[in-house]
């Protein structure tokens, strides 16, 4: 089943098919009308060859009967058959036409009267019994035509012969009588006529008299002897026309035309197969013609067939081989053009995938990294040395009441930095961590700077990334109060701004040139005696966790001071009652 | 399935191509050797071979030596025809015995071998197509002892002595008379084919056998030669006579009654069927060993029927 849904498979199949289908329409269309033009054509010819049989047996006829007339004339006209006249005018009827036989009149008791040429008769003629004497007298008025027959009247040789007879009245002895006129023509010119026509090799023409007795048959003895059968019973239903039957398995086509007036029937037979030797030509050719066809179709559908899918199979493979990790795996770029540019665009989306790996592994490791700072920051020993230093010198000064709040805050600064371990803390934690780190601060400062912290009441139980607002005060001490002459002021306040939560750090330090700007949140400063989360870490951790649209601003002016705001998110604390 | 189905097609296509092709792919060469090459009995045999030459697509080489008694130049035609070698071979033996030996080498030669007319003493023949002649024979018998009314006596003109068909001729009709007692055979005679000389022999026979009845002869030589003795004789019709065969003088004996009836034969259709079964054997089919293509009486009553007028005469002249 997997090799029929192939590509290769079903091109070719479909091409092969339709091909085939398309050329064995065609071909049989072609086949039947050329085929039945050439029927058409074969019965044409044979129905002219079988009307010039025809014609040549009506002109046949016509010249006997005008023959006949005119002896009939001849007769009638004389007074008596001893006139030598008379004699003189039938032989010379009879030399105007070779085929004649004869001539002769006889008594209604079949003795004879006269007969030119002037011949004996023999004996034992029968003439009684033969066709053209009785229907000579059963017809009185009308001119019998005979159906080629031996003429064994006189003694000459015997010849087929074709008989004109009527009843005539004459003169004989000075008494009127009436008798029967017979013209005898010989056969030979119909039969030689009929002899030379062939409808191909085997094709033949027969005739037949109106009661379907055989007139000329070039197989009538086959016939008589019952060696060969014509179906006399359908063509006598003819008087013109043609059709087909079949005969010892073969196919004949028969053409049948009346002779005017005898009625005498002339019949055209041809072997079908013989006469459409083109249609046998024809289906020969087309045979080969489907053979070629077929195979240049089955050779062109391979080699298009192959040249599509086998593209397509390499990109599958690749992909295939991607999928399975080799993600250095080529892919081919070459073929046809679709697949080219399906290529094209699976390269560059591999590309894609290749720098978004790389990005996470970057970033993973960023992500890592600072939150090692954080945990860092959360106990750094620089800080805890610096304020216990502080509580020392407290101490010994005798400040208890400072040193206790120093103290004090730095339990509420570490305690609120660790927050059970959680990464996530309020705002009000947040600045309360950030107001502990102050308060330590100014005590080691000794009160070089004086801090307010405001917020909004509806952000304090919101919540915040934690430790973010203290390495910004950090740095504010370090680089911008710590070397100030006058009274620091640092400011943080927190509040809601179209829809994101913003603290906002100013103080009126010596400020910043945008290059330790630039290289803050580049590259991060993490100073000595900081708690060593540099301002760029807590960019970082923002962006990192909440996407590039958060962060940190800042806005520097040189002896006029710094404002840092950090933007985040407005997220609600789920658990407001544990602040 | 498609290459089933494409196949089909092809099959389907070539068939019908075939069906066209196969009947008139090669021309089939016969031989037809006969025993003289003249007289109307061997030009209407050879009409319905050449009819069925056409017909079936046969190249036929008609042969035959000048006369009826020339067996050494029938030999020689046979064997001329086995170094042609044709399909097949149509032969009318003017000698049972003496052609058989060259007979026996043409079946050698694989060339298949029909025997018509008359047959000849080759075991390897395929077939014998032609007259029944004993049944002939029986047929001239019967109609003779009809005319006779039962008894009487008669002598019988036979041709020669060594063919096949006079002898079986013969024989059918001695077997036929001896069942009537009072039927005597005064002589049999031997005429040689030559209608001289079966005059000659009738003339004795007249002058010996006042008392004849009838005569019978066995060939168309033999017919005429009787035919013109008895009516020279003036004996039309007071001597009986069957003849055999139908050339155009027997039937002016039968018309003017110094003949009483043709045994007629029917060379159209051997020479017909002697073609038509040498096709069928060279096509690989199985024919009879004997085919009998039938025989006929003539007399005056029935020589003028429309069936018979075309076998009595062939030939449209």
């Amino acid at each position: 089943m997997k090799y029929f849904n192939r590509i290769q498979f079903i091109i070719a199949f479909f091409f092969i098919l339709i091909t085939v289908v398309t050329v064995l329409i065609v071909s049989f269309m072609l086949y039947n009308k050329f085929s039945n033009t050439a029927e058409d054509t074969a019965e044409l010819n044979m129905g002219q060859v079988v009307e010039q049989v025809k014609y040549n047996l009506e002109m046949y006829v016509k010249n006997l009967t005008s023959i006949f007339e005119v002896v009939e004339e001849t007769i009638d006209r004389s007074s008596s058959f001893s006139n030598p006249i008379l004699e003189e005018q039938l032989n010379s009827i009879m030399k105007t036409r070779e085929d004649l036989i004869s001539i002769a009149v006889f008594t209604r008791d079949g003795k004879r009267v006269v007969n030119i040429p002037k011949l004996a008769m023999r004996p034992n003629t029968l003439l009684q019994r033969q066709s053209w004497f009785y229907s000579a007298l059963e017809d009185p008025e009308k001119l019998s035509v005979s159906s080629p027959h031996i003429q064994n009247l006189f003694k000459t040789q015997y010849k087929w012969a074709v008989s004109l007879s009527k009843q005539i009245a004459y003169q004989q002895n000075g008494m009127d009588s009436k008798g029967v006129l017979v013209v005898d023509m010989n056969f030979k010119t119909i039969d030689e006529l009929s002899r030379q026509v062939v409808f191909g090799k085997r094709g033949y023409v027969y005739i037949i008299d109106s009661y379907g007795n055989i007139v000329y048959h070039p197989q009538q003895q086959l016939i008589y002897a019952g060696l060969k059968y014509e179906d006399l019973e359908r063509v006598l239903t003819y008087s013109y026309g043609s059709y087909q039957d079949e005969l010892n398995g073969e196919q004949r086509m028969i053409t049948i035309k009346t002779v005017n007036p005898i009625g005498w029937k002339v019949i055209g037979v041809a072997y079908k197969d013989e006469l459409l030797t083109t249609k046998s030509e024809l289906s020969t050719f087309l045979l080969w013609f489907l053979i070629v066809v077929i195979i240049f179709v089955l050779l062109l559908a391979i080699f298009v067939s192959a040249r599509i899918s086998s593209p397509i199979q390499r990109l599958a493979k690749s992909v295939k081989m991607l999928g399975e990790g080799h993600l250095n795996t080529p892919i081919p770029v070459s073929g046809i053009y679709e697949v080219e540019e399906l290529s094209r665009r699976y390269h560059v989306m591999l590309q894609q995938i290749r720098h978004l790996m790389d990005q996470i592994i970057v970033e993973q490791e960023a992500k890592r990294k600072s939150e090692l700072d954080v945990l860092q920051a959360q106990i750094n020993p620089h800080f805890l040395y610096n304020t216990l230093n502080s509580v020392i010198r407290l101490v010994e000064k005798g400040h208890s009441g400072e040193a206790v709040s120093a103290i004090t805050s730095l339990s509420r600064f570490f305690r609120i930095s660790l927050s059970k371990g959680k990464n996530f803390i309020t705002v009000q934690e947040e600045l309360e961590h950030v107001r502990h780190y102050l308060i330590i601060q100014t005590i080691r400062y000794k009160n070089k700077f004086h801090y307010t912290i405001e917020a909004e009441e509806q952000v304090l139980p919101c919540l915040t990334m934690k430790l973010i607002l203290q390495p910004i005060v950090e740095n504010a001490i370090v680089h911008g109060i710590e070397q100030m002459a006058d009274m620091g002021m640092i400011r943080i306040i927190a509040r809601v701004e179209a829809g994101h939560l913003l603290f906002e750090i100013t103080d009126n330090g010596l400020g910043m040139s945008q290059g330790v700007l630039d290289r803050l949140l580049l590259h991060g400063v993490p100073n000595s005696q900081g708690s060593g989360v540099g301002v760029r870490n807590v960019n970082q951790r923002i962006q990192l966790h909440y996407g590039s649209e958060y962060g940190i601003q800042f806005e520097s002016e040189l002896e006029e001071g710094t404002t840092v705001r950090i933007t985040l998110p407005l997220e609600r604390s789920q658990e407001e009652g544990e602040a | 399935m498609f290459v089933t189905w494409m196949i089909g097609c092809l099959m389907l296509t070539s068939c019908s191509v075939d069906g066209g092709l196969l009947r008139d792919n090669h021309e089939r060469h016969i031989d037809l050797i006969v025993k003289m090459n003249h007289g109307d009995y061997w030009s209407t045999l050879r009409m319905g071979a050449e009819v069925a030459a056409k017909e079936f697509n046969v190249n036929l080489r008609f042969l035959a030596p000048p006369n009826e008694d020339d067996i050494q130049g029938q030999i020689n035609l046979v064997n001329e025809s086995i170094q042609k070698h044709p399909d097949a071979l149509l032969l009318a033996a003017s000698d049972y015995m003496r052609l058989a030996q060259v007979t026996d080498r043409a079946a050698n030669n694989n060339i298949p071998i029909i025997s018509i007319d008359s047959e000849v003493g080759s075991a390897r023949v395929k077939s014998y197509i032609g007259t029944d002649n004993y049944e002939a024979g029986q047929r001239a018998a019967e109609r003779m002892i009809h005319l006779l009314g039962g008894r009487g006596k008669i002598a019988v003109m036979n041709f020669v002595q060594e063919a096949r068909n006079a002898n079986q001729r013969e024989e059918g009709l001695l077997d036929y008379v001896a069942r009537y007692p009072n039927v005597q055979i005064l002589d049999i005679a031997y005429c040689q084919s030559s209608r001289e000389m079966a005059s000659a022999m009738t003339r004795d026979w007249l002058r010996d056998y006042p008392d004849l009845d009838g005569i019978i002869t066995l060939n168309a030589e033999a017919s005429i030669g009787v035919g013109r003795a008895v009516k020279e004789a003036g004996l039309g019709g007071m001597v009986k006579v069957i003849a055999f065969d139908s050339p155009q003088e027997t039937l002016e004996m039968l018309q003017d009654g110094t003949l009483q009836a043709l045994v007629v034969q029917n060379p159209f259709n051997n020479g017909y069927l002697a073609v038509q079964y040498a096709v069928e054997l060279i096509e690989g089919r199985k024919i009879a060993d004997r085919i009998d293509t039938g025989i006929k009486v003539i007399d005056l009553e029935n020589m003028l029927w429309p069936e018979n007028q075309k076998l009595l005469f062939p030939f449209v002249r």
